[in-house]
């Protein structure tokens, strides 16, 4: 049994390769104790912007309206059981998001697949890194993944350029990897660079997990290896801070 | 191999740059666009006189930390000593881009041993066609690009090699005047081995324009 069968996991993932190495202990709550987290109302932004995008690029008639439309239809669906007060402020950006989203997107035509499944195989690793990418323009070889914030990057950051790379790499040959931020304000598409670089990072720090979840099959041992920074936003959501408190006593 | 890729000192104008991204198999144009730099993703429509008849092979370090430093010579001239082992074989020229990749003239230069392979295809083929065309350029397209896979483990990496063509000959545009430098200017960095974190981009792209045969 290798060590990645030993605790049910069946494929790695950029984000959960970012999340060991941002909160180990949030990795072997979520991945190897089973614990669940909620998913706040930023995560679920970004999902509904993309929705609203998606319809606009897949139906280049549809107005903006009916496009921010989708994409509110699916953020109060997403957050109707949320409590989180930051549920206000997301609401109230999605429009712009999905107006700025795509004046940027639309000039690249119709994609060719979205929400496409990419896997790769690494040497040595004993399961996949797999991944979706958000849009695909296979005519002129360009890749896309969106990325909302409220704050326009100057650059890509090292967690999105693992994550592109990834989905570079697994496309093959002359595909152009790109990114697009986009505020309420404004929007950013950049070029990722040094890709080969970013998927080694990538496979090294899956190699690193897969060393690490080799020490024990047992997860409370792996457990005790890690503590949690319970004051990052990774433990911020009550029931995440609960389970942390009864996993190691802090 | 056609170019065989010696050395010879040069240096001169800052002239706009195309790069080719061996790591992407990309070719973009560099525009200043407000003080900044802005990359032109020109592959699908790539298409371009390209002046071999002063084609330089030399040694070229990019990795100055600024301009990069050329010791290229004409083809067929002396070739300058290699000034550091900073320096790596490459090659320089102008090309005149079509008029749907840009339709300016532009700096070509490389040390990525993929591209040099693509560009001493280019230019065998353009010493054997160029006999039946004298005094005229190549008009040159970008068919693909060809996955170089090196190395092993966690040192594998994969490169493009670019895979031009010879799509017609033209006479040379008024515009593509080569004149011998003493140093280059904004040169293409291309082909240097990261020996730091690498850079996850900054460079703002735009969609890639529709594509015509048109060079005015």
């Amino acid at each position: 049994m290798n060590p990645f069968e030993a605790h049910g996991i069946e494929h790695l993932s950029p984000s959960s390769c970012n999340l060991f190495t941002a909160a180990p202990a949030m990795f072997v709550m979520q991945k190897c104790l089973k614990k669940s987290s909620s998913v706040g109302p930023a995560a679920h932004r970004g999902t509904s912007v993309e929705t609203g995008i998606v319809h606009g690029l897949m139906n280049p008639s549809a107005s903006q309206s009916e496009c921010a439309d989708k994409a509110l239809d699916q953020f109060r669906t997403l957050t109707s059981m949320s409590g989180d007060p930051r549920v206000d402020k997301e609401i109230n950006a999605l429009p712009d998001m999905v107006r700025i989203g795509l004046a940027e997107l639309r000039p690249y035509g119709i994609p060719s697949s979205t929400q496409g499944r990419i896997e790769l195989q690494v040497e040595g690793l004993d399961v996949p890194l797999m991944g979706f990418y958000d849009f695909e323009w296979e005519q002129s070889g360009v890749l896309i993944d969106l990325k909302t914030t409220h704050a326009l990057p100057s650059q890509i950051s090292q967690q999105h350029a693992r994550q592109v790379a990834l989905y570079a790499a697994a496309r093959g040959n002359n595909i152009s990897p790109r990114i697009t931020y986009v505020t309420g304000k404004k929007c950013a598409t950049y070029q990722l660079e040094n890709v080969a670089d970013h998927v080694a990072a990538l496979s090294r720090i899956a190699m690193t997990i897969q060393k690490f979840l080799a020490i024990s099959s047992d997860p409370m041992e792996l457990a005790s290896l890690v503590v949690p920074d319970t004051s990052t936003f990774y433990f911020s959501d009550p029931v995440s801070r609960q389970s942390a408190f009864e996993i190691w006593g802090i | 191999m056609a170019l065989g890729f010696p050395t010879g000192g040069d240096g001169g104008d800052i002239i706009p740059i195309i790069k080719f991204d061996a790591r992407a198999g990309r070719m973009f144009r560099r525009d200043r666009i407000n003080g900044e730099n802005e990359q032109i993703d020109i592959t699908q429509d790539f298409k371009a006189i390209f002046d071999f008849e002063n084609v330089e092979t030399g040694t070229i370090n990019f990795n100055t930390g600024s301009a990069p430093d050329f010791a290229v010579a004409r083809y067929g001239d002396r070739i300058p000593p290699k000034p550091s082992d900073d320096h790596k074989p490459g090659v320089r020229l102008l090309v005149k881009l079509g008029k749907d990749s840009g339709g300016d003239v532009r700096e070509l230069a490389s040390t990525a041993r993929v591209f040099l392979t693509g560009i001493d295809n280019l230019h065998n083929a353009y010493l054997d066609g160029v006999k039946a065309n004298h005094g005229k350029l190549p008009i040159v397209s970008l068919t693909s690009c060809l996955p170089i896979t090196t190395g092993e483990g966690a040192r594998k990496s994969t490169n493009y090699s670019p895979v031009f063509n010879v799509v017609g000959w033209a006479d040379r545009p008024a515009d593509l005047t080569y004149i011998p430098r003493a140093k280059a200017g904004d040169g293409a960095a291309q082909g240097a081995a990261p020996s730091a974190p690498p850079a996850t981009g900054s460079t703002r792209v735009s969609a890639p324009s529709a594509s015509s045969d048109d060079f005015g």
